[in-house]
């Protein structure tokens, strides 16, 4: 049939179906893709870096309170959903890519949310952003180390790692200092990533443990004298 | 008639599958947002830093360039992951 030869209502209806099956078909090719979950969960952790956005928002009048506020509403969503899901009033499997020992416990994004949470609202920013961007690159880069080079080597990779984002972030202190915090540091995190817990978690472990080590040491500072925390590295708009 | 309503249950079947699978509607975000971040610092460091002659805000460079170095390294093998897949499909 020509298409002069066609009702507008035909037309119409042959063009509604069409849409149809390339809608169908576009879906179909979208719920084709698979996720590699081991790769989701690394790109995860990596994508918590950009939670560095918190410290451009300025910390003036009310923002200062939604810069409270909100971080904690998220973690609390979290929790909740936990809750649910532990309780089993949602399907685990609703959560992709959670690890076959998380199915009876909180798993480790709320335990990174919390520590983020804590981090962000007890600790000065000097301390927060290395750890922080510890849990987001040296715990994904001891995973996939450990598993070419082994536990021993994939530590030394972790540990420099660590080092490198702690000198990177407090370059602007005395060297001896910057020394001393990035070894320190740098243990910390270590310890936080191989010393595994039952209850608590590694993504825990990795950014709370340096931060309470370098909290000692600079308030230990403040007893005698000195002062150890460096200029903010990040200033707000 | 009962051939359109097959469609749309298929469709319906479909859209719920999609609906479940939150890893699929999270990928964008997880690859775009930190490239975004990244993209803020440099520009925060080059509108404020580099241009005035300041070096208060070469920290934001350094943190710009961590976390996109970092994330790149990551986003890459997990895109080809998924290519992967696909092709083994």
């Amino acid at each position: 049939m020509l298409f002069s030869e066609m009702t507008t209502r035909e037309a119409f209806k042959i063009t509604k179906q069409k849409m149809t099956e390339y809608q169908l078909e576009f879906l179909n090719r979208l719920n084709a893709i698979e996720v590699d979950a081991h790769w989701f969960r690394r790109v995860f952790h990596t994508f918590t870096a950009s939670f560095l956005f918190y410290y451009i928002i300025p910390d003036e009048g009310w923002m200062r309170v939604v810069k409270i506020v909100i971080p904690t509403i998220i973690v609390l969503g979290m929790a909740l959903l936990e809750a649910r899901r532990l309780r089993g009033a949602i399907n685990y499997q609703r959560f992709f890519g959670l690890r076959s020992y998380e199915m009876k416990r909180p798993a480790s994004y709320l335990y990174f949310g919390l520590a983020v949470l804590i981090l962000f609202l007890l600790f000065p920013q000097q301390i927060a952003i290395p750890c922080l961007l510890c849990a987001s690159f040296t715990d994904p880069i001891i995973g996939e180390t450990r598993y070419y080079l082994g536990k021993k080597r994939a530590y030394i990779i972790g540990f420099m790692v660590s080092f490198f984002i702690f000198v990177a972030t407090w370059y602007q202190a005395n060297w001896w200092i910057v020394i001393l915090v990035s070894s320190l540091g740098a243990l910390g995190a270590l310890i936080g990533e191989a010393k595994k817990l039952k209850l608590v978690d590694d993504d825990f472990m990795i950014q709370m443990l340096p931060a309470l080590i370098l909290l000692l040491v600079w308030q230990g500072g403040i007893v005698l004298g000195v002062c150890i925390l460096p200029p903010k590295m990040i200033l707000p708009i | 008639m009962n051939k359109k309503k097959s469609i749309a249950d298929q469709r319906t079947l479909t859209i719920q599958k999609l609906l479940i699978r939150l890893e699929l509607w999270f990928a964008p975000l997880l690859l775009l947002l930190p490239l975004l971040v990244s993209l803020i610092f440099l520009w925060e460091w080059y509108a404020k830093g580099f241009i005035v002659g300041s070096s208060v805000y070469d920290g934001e460079l350094l943190l710009g360039l961590i976390v996109l170095f970092g994330n790149l390294a990551f986003d890459v093998p997990f895109l080809r992951s998924i290519r992967m897949l696909k092709k083994k499909q």
